[in-house]
């Protein structure tokens, strides 16, 4: 019995031990005083701010490290949390609302000084956000935003999806020129952002049509691309046969456009069909450099790491801040993809 | 190799042994200062403050607007009182800005202040309490002039081991381990049920979807809240007896029938919300499942105490314990010894429906809403608490409680994990590998008893 009992203790360690994060110590200024050496208090003359000392933890929970997007948020939140003298907890919710809500619990428990949240559902986390309110612990929430009622968010920062549709509409509007056609979108209604992008593209197109006779965009469907390529490749798949005159699809983010792209290329219609999609993700970068998707409207997940540890920073020292911020998304074709020192190599 | 008598509680429940490690390695890991911030902590403060200025003492206590934080405050000014001594002012606020505007104010109000007392949280990472930002309001307001931050002193603990931590690791993982008694006795019946999972978003979605349009939306009844939430378990009721049905009269093995259902369920679940939203539920009340208390004790924890209680009676001391053992031991053998193996079998699978129905109700409640992908892979979970809690996947052997165990070994790795933040990639191996292991040293203290 003892034997097993030490090879337990041996075996856990050794895959515990090998995997834990060194974050384990974190001192604040305590100690940096000179007064008092009582029992009951310490006192504190100065606060260093030099870096060395963590000043708290920060917590995020992201939606899902499978999608490279919140992998970038999370390695620049890191890297300015560190520079401010704060350690950062990452915790992957993979989409699961459930696992997001255990997640505060853990940080209140913790006593972290900020939670950072990719919502994973819009309406469901409310009851756990109010969780970390009631417990004092400012709650910020990055790319999407949490619309339930009486919950308090200490800032936000996300992209302007309804502009970046509106520029993905003139990008349409300019690949297909005169000539219109038919053009299909595959779209991902759960996520609202993704509606927004959907809600901008048709002004444009609408816009473009009002009063023209010929050379009309007409969007003949707008289809579930689940926002993933396998889903989004069968619906299109399914769509190419019903619409042989298809011209173009509008994609809501660069996996659906690339699923999209492997059904035309199957069927034979690269040269027929044009794409546009939306996220401006290495991969979808690099479709645009081979000409397989003609524009993306690119978002900015590293400068949304930045800003949301700004406005942390902004709330601390107690400074008015912008509390919702959104970043526009810019335009980019094959003709800035040459030029991206990421897709060189 | 023989144990002693006394040691009967680990070679029944070995794996007890195992979470006692675990949560010891666990509490090793997360060490670190801890900042108290409780009644006994205010307590110290005041006394070391008022040693420290005596009579000169003019004491601000700036705290949040939190429940916690109301004793804190209380504890202070009650033991500066004692010291016969008062606290010339309290800042209580919901954030560093109206902190430092209500620093502002009381300095205009020339209100003499040389310390204030308040916790780490507002004390390390406040700028308002930054000696740079209290030495600039000292030189515009004389009362301030020597005024410096004080908080409670730190001592080493694992935030781990809070009452509040471990709470919350029983609390999130009751729905899993609730399932996991109906799964138990699948198992031990040499069954499977991989539905449990879709199972409780069903329920979950009849509960929100009809609370929504027969029970009267945000008007609905306490009656009509427990009316939709019986429903929904009432209907994973009866997805159990049908899977019991086909398992014992069509002869379907278990696993066809069930992965059809988890398919099938999935499915309702998102045709009865519409989409993958969720279905929201308005109705004052519904909460309470997830939210209430009874005698202190959450709702989840102590109907999930319950229920095992009950099913390690029914499984060690009723008949129907022993048929569903000797069901799994040798169906043939039951059979001709005269158990009712058809009506043990649908029983036992219903038992199972209904936890998940349960799970799925608890999730709505926590939730406000129907989701419907609620428990979405759960089903594997449930299993994987199972196993580690000692049942045989080859049936005829199992136990309630290290179910139970089981569990919890599960949840206190995801919790310690999580806790550290050791990065999702790295937790689905350490996960992965902590459960192989756990498995492992349960398979050879058996070989080496026998």
């Amino acid at each position: 019995m003892r034997t097993f009992a030490w090879l337990s203790i041996f075996a856990i360690l050794i895959s515990f031990t090998g995997c834990s994060s060194d974050s384990g110590i974190e001192t604040t200024n305590e100690g940096a005083s000179g007064t008092s050496s009582d029992a009951g208090s310490d006192s504190s003359t100065t606060d260093t701010n030099d870096g060395s000392e963590s000043k708290g933890t920060i917590g995020y929970s992201a939606m899902s490290f499978k999608n490279p997007f919140f992998v970038v948020i999370k390695d620049s939140l890191e890297a300015s949390a560190n520079d401010a003298g704060y350690d950062l907890i990452a915790n992957d919710a993979d989409t699961d609302v459930s696992k997001q809500a255990n997640h505060i619990d853990e940080f209140i428990a913790k006593g972290v000084s900020a939670i950072v949240l990719n919502p994973t559902d819009r309406l469901a986390i409310g009851e756990a956000i109010k969780k970390a309110n009631a417990a004092g612990i400012p709650v910020f929430t990055c790319d999407l935003q949490c619309v339930a009622e009486d919950v308090e968010i200490a800032g936000h920062i996300g992209t302007d999806n309804r502009q970046g549709g509106t520029l993905a509409g003139q990008a349409m509007v300019e690949v297909l020129g005169d000539q219109g056609g038919e053009i299909i979108i595959l779209d991902y209604k759960p996520a609202n952002s993704c509606v927004l992008r959907v809600e901008g593209f048709m002004e444009v197109i609408n816009a473009h049509n009002e009063g023209r006779e010929a050379g009309k965009i007409e969007v003949i469907a707008e289809i579930n691309g689940g926002g993933d390529e396998e889903i989004g490749y069968k619906a299109t798949a399914d769509n190419l046969v019903a619409h042989p005159n298809l011209v173009g699809v509008f994609a809501i983010n660069d996996p659906s456009a690339l699923g999209a792209w492997k059904a035309i290329d199957e069927a034979g219609k690269t040269d027929q069909i044009s794409i546009v999609g939306f996220d401006g993700a290495k991969a979808g970068k690099q479709a645009i450099l081979e000409g397989k998707i003609y524009a993306d409207p690119i978002q900015f997940p590293k400068k949304m790491g930045t800003e949301i540890m700004t406005k942390i920073l902004a709330y601390q020292a107690g400074e008015e801040f912008n509390p919702i911020e959104l970043i526009p998304t810019s335009l980019y074709k094959k003709a800035d993809a040459e030029q991206d020192p990421e897709l060189q190599n | 190799m023989k144990l002693p008598q006394d040691f009967s509680l680990f070679r029944d429940y070995g794996m007890v042994l195992v979470l006692v490690l675990l949560c010891g390695m666990i509490t090793w890991a997360t060490w670190e200062e801890q900042h108290p911030s409780d009644a006994s902590a205010g307590v110290a403060l005041a006394n070391g403050l008022y040693d420290l200025k005596g009579e000169e003492l003019h004491v601000a206590i700036m705290a949040r607007q939190t429940k916690s934080d109301d004793e804190f405050v209380k504890a202070i000014e009650d033991q500066i009182a004692e010291r016969g001594s008062s606290v010339k002012a309290v800042i209580r606020v919901r954030n560093p800005r109206d902190a430092r505007i209500e620093l502002e104010k009381l300095g205009v109000s020339n209100t003499r202040i040389n310390a204030i007392a308040t916790h780490n949280f507002c004390f390390s990472t406040w700028g308002v309490l930054k000696q740079a930002t209290l030495d600039g309001l000292a030189s515009s307001h004389k009362s301030f002039k020597d005024i410096r931050p004080y908080k409670p002193k730190s001592r080493m603990g694992s935030a781990f081991l809070s009452a509040e931590n471990l709470i919350a690791i029983l609390n999130q993982n009751a729905p899993v381990a609730i399932m996991a008694i109906g799964m138990t006795l699948v198992i031990i019946t040499a069954g499977i049920d991989l539905s449990v999972g879709s199972l409780m978003a069903l329920s979950a979605l009849i509960s929100a979807v009809t609370l929504r349009s027969w029970f009267g939306d945000a008007d609905a009844s306490a009656l009509g809240i427990i009316t939709a939430f019986l429903l929904g378990i009432l209907v994973c009721t009866a997805c159990g007896v049908f899977v019991g049905l086909m398992v014992t009269w069509f002869q379907i093995p278990p696993f066809v029938v069930t992965l059809a259902l988890m398919m099938v369920a999935r499915g309702l679940s998102f045709i009865l919300a519409g989409g993958a939203d969720p279905v929201d539920i308005q109705a004052t009340g519904a909460e309470l499942l997830y939210s209430g208390t009874i005698l202190g004790v959450p709702n989840q924890i102590a109907l999930m105490l319950c229920l095992f209680v009950i099913a390690h009676v029914v499984m060690s001391h009723t008949a129907l314990g022993r048929y569903i053992y000797a069901v799994g031991g040798n169906e043939q053998a039951a059979r001709l010894s005269g158990v009712p193996v058809f009506w043990v079998i649908i029983i036992v699978y219903a038992i199972c429906g209904a936890s998940a129905g349960l799970a799925g109700v608890m999730d709505a409640s926590h939730f406000t809403s129907g989701r419907p992908k609620a428990g979405e892979f759960f089903e594997l979970q449930v299993i994987a608490a199972v196993v580690v809690g000692g049942t045989s996947l080859l049936g005829g052997e199992g136990k309630i409680l290290g179910t139970f165990i089981g569990a919890m070994i599960l949840g206190v790795i995801q919790n310690g994990l999580n806790m550290q933040g050791v990065d999702s990639y790295t937790a689905n191996v350490v996960y992965g590998a902590l459960i192989l292991v756990a498995v492992l040293v349960d398979q050879l203290k058996r070989k080496l008893l026998n």
